[in-house]
């Protein structure tokens, strides 16, 4: 079995995964195309961050697949799947505290990534290029020597989308990339969103609705751990059963 | 931006050049033997501490057994230079003395001399090859590495007594003559000794410098970190580990073989946990982050050991665990630690006002 290619970039069929009895992915299917940002929507606890930690090797399913540009990535180790060009970003800010804003964008440009290669390497080619490129789009530029334990969330929020950008990757997994940050930080987050969409394929999981509706191009909507609906964030908003589990909860926010 | 010195590379590399120096030109000023001999011995307890530095101090991997690498490095000598003191076809007298009447088949390669140093060394690298690699690819890691080590410390110990015929037990092995190299007999008691491990130490410690420098040493310390991040960027983690923990190995290997040729004795007391954990001491209070730190580590508490020891004899034990415990206490990041505060301290009086939040506090605190 191969993944078609027609809107089959990222393919996902039937996963399933139990935690201890507990159905977190229920017969979980989608299809993502290229070079669209596909919002994953849904309540607490829907499935969402155990969906990208599918995607991304951190969890192994107990079924279905997964496949990328035609390749079965099911069950793969967190750096091969890395490595086929899956960036992710946790949805608490995972930087490297100890090092700086610098050395963590460095470690994170990873074209190489042989341990042995690596050590006849004080420089990885192209590498400040791209460092001076990214620490520009995510505002970091003056902030390359500061520890990078000592940012302020939103910083934080941002070294990790640039960790992802120095990675280079095909698609992006974002998890709540604007959690916490503030208005003006959210307004350049979605600027740099939707510059990147051109070039990149994003899934991208968030809550608050004001901010998908100025990104996505596709909504979709996970419901205890099954897709409940998918489409343009119209259809989404008048669809009566996602109302009913999802955006009526929401209005309490 | 002020900086701190203590961060500049350039000055790193003019700190490691400057402390090479000094050590380096002590034989033109002392004839003393014996007190050159010490000093070599000094010697290779830095480059211990170094070897325990890279692996702790880079990666975060807490080796509680280096003894296992040092120990085994320094018998793989040992058997060499015993093999280079008998006539062909005759065994080591100890053997005879526990009715062997043939040589253990896994002294037959110690016959020749380059083969019996690249067992030295390797046999231990190999061994944490495959022990490190078993316990990183299981994503075994902190305390349960460290345990894990210690109990095949224990292990080894253990065996090298039993296996009396074969290793000649608590006694251990006391090889008649010094090791010869070339037809040249290097004289435990001379400066000759003194260069060669000053020249081991030289380039393992440059080399582990370069290392930490190189992308290789980035990602090490980038999973010192956090390891599960590290995945996610594309590297495999366990083999970052489990080669840094080897590197460390091959260098504890080559610290135990210098040993055994500047003692010309070897015993299981090199499995002792005691020892090992002592390394990990002198790591600890010379500052684990920095690799030249760590080494001034071992020569000050061998040192005062030497010195002050003697005066203190039971008690030194516990003067050295009281002053560990001040250290992780007061000053998690050692002799170096201090270092880098004092120069961080003196630049910004030098730039006449104090940084905010740019200036990084210490590197190598504990975690
Ligand atoms: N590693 C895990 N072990 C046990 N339960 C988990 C684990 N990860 C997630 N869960 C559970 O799975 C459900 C879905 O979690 P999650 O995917 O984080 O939801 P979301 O990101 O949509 O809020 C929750 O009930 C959560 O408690
Ligand atoms: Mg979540």
């Amino acid at each position: 079995m191969s993944g078609d290619m027609i809107g089959g970039f990222l393919k996902i069929r039937n996963l399933r995964k139990s935690f201890g009895g507990n159905q977190v992915i229920n017969d979980f299917s989608l299809d993502v195309t290229e070079r669209r940002l596909q919002c994953l929507v849904g309540p607490n606890g829907a499935g969402k961050t155990t969906t990208i930690d599918l995607i991304s090797g951190r969890q192994k399913p107990d079924s279905g697949h997964i496949w990328l540009r035609g390749d079965d990535i099911t069950g793969l180790g967190e750096h091969e799947i890395a490595r086929r060009g899956v960036g992710r970003k946790f949805q608490i800010p995972a930087v490297l505290k100890g090092l700086s804003v610098r050395e963590n964008l460095e470690v994170a440009f990873s074209r190489e990534t042989s341990a042995l290669r690596n050590m006849f390497r004080l420089r990885a080619p192209g590498c400040d290029e791209k460092l001076a490129e990214v620490a520009r789009t995510v505002r970091l530029t003056g902030r390359l020597d500061t520890e990078a334990g000592l940012l302020s969330h939103g910083e934080t929020q941002w070294l990790e989308i640039g960790m992802v950008l120095m990675q280079d990757p095909e698609i992006l997994l974002l998890d709540e990339p604007v959690a916490g940050m503030t208005e003006n930080e959210i307004e350049l987050t979605v600027e740099i969103l939707n510059r990147l969409k051109k070039t990149h394929t994003i899934i991208l999981v968030e809550h608050d609705m004001n901010f998908v509706r100025k990104i996505a191009d596709i909504v979709t909507v996970l419901h205890m751990g099954a897709l409940l609906a998918q489409g343009s964030l119209e259809d989404i908003e008048k669809d009566e059963r996602v109302r009913a589990v999802y955006l009526g909860t929401e209005d309490a926010h | 931006m002020l900086d701190n010195p203590y961060h500049n590379k350039t000055l790193q590399w003019l700190a490691y050049a400057a402390v090479f120096l000094l050590i380096g030109i002590v034989p033109l000023l002392t004839d003393d033997d014996f007190l050159l001999n010490q000093l070599a011995t000094y010697g290779v307890y830095g480059l211990l501490a170094v070897s325990i530095s890279l692996c702790w101090g880079s990666g975060g991997i807490l080796n509680l057994g280096q003894g296992i690498a040092f120990g085994l490095g320094a018998y793989g000598m040992a058997m060499t230079m015993q093999m280079q003191s008998q006539a062909p076809g005759t065994i080591p007298p100890f053997m005879a003395n526990n009715a062997l009447e043939t040589l253990p088949i896994f002294w037959e390669p110690f016959w020749n001399t380059g083969l019996g140093i690249a067992l030295a060394l390797l046999v231990p690298t190999l061994f944490y090859l495959i022990f490190g690699g078993l316990m990183f690819v299981a994503r075994v890691s902190g305390p349960f590495f460290a345990i894990m080590t210690l109990a095949i410390l224990s292990a080894l110990a253990t065996v090298f007594v039993a296996l009396q015929p074969y290793t000649n037990g608590v006694n251990g092995i006391s090889p008649p003559t010094g090791l010869v190299i070339a037809g040249t007999k290097i004289d435990p008691y001379s400066s000759t000794a003194y260069w060669l491990v000053f020249a081991l130490l030289l380039i393992c410690t440059f080399t582990a410098k370069l290392l930490t420098q190189s992308r290789f040493g980035l990602v090490v310390r980038a999973l010192k970190d956090d390891p599960e991040r590290v995945r996610f960027l594309g590297y495999n983690v366990a083999v970052y580990e489990t080669l840094v923990y080897a590197l460390s190995g091959l260098m504890a290997a080559a610290a135990g073989a210098s040993f055994a040729v500047l003692t010309q004795y070897v015993s299981p007391a090199q499995f002792e946990v005691g020892f090992s954990i002592s390394a990990v001491i002198w790591a600890a209070i010379g500052g684990r982050g920095s690799l030249l730190w760590a080494m001034l580590g071992a020569f000050t508490v061998q040192g005062a050991q030497s010195y002050a020891g003697d005066a203190f004899l039971n008690t030194w034990i516990l003067i050295l665990g009281f002053s560990f415990i001040l250290v992780v206490r007061f000053l998690p990041g050692g002799f170096a630690g201090l270092a880098e505060l004092l120069l961080g301290r003196l630049a910004s009086l030098r730039g006449g006002r104090r940084e905010e939040f740019g200036q990084a506090p210490a590197k190598g605190a504990a975690k």
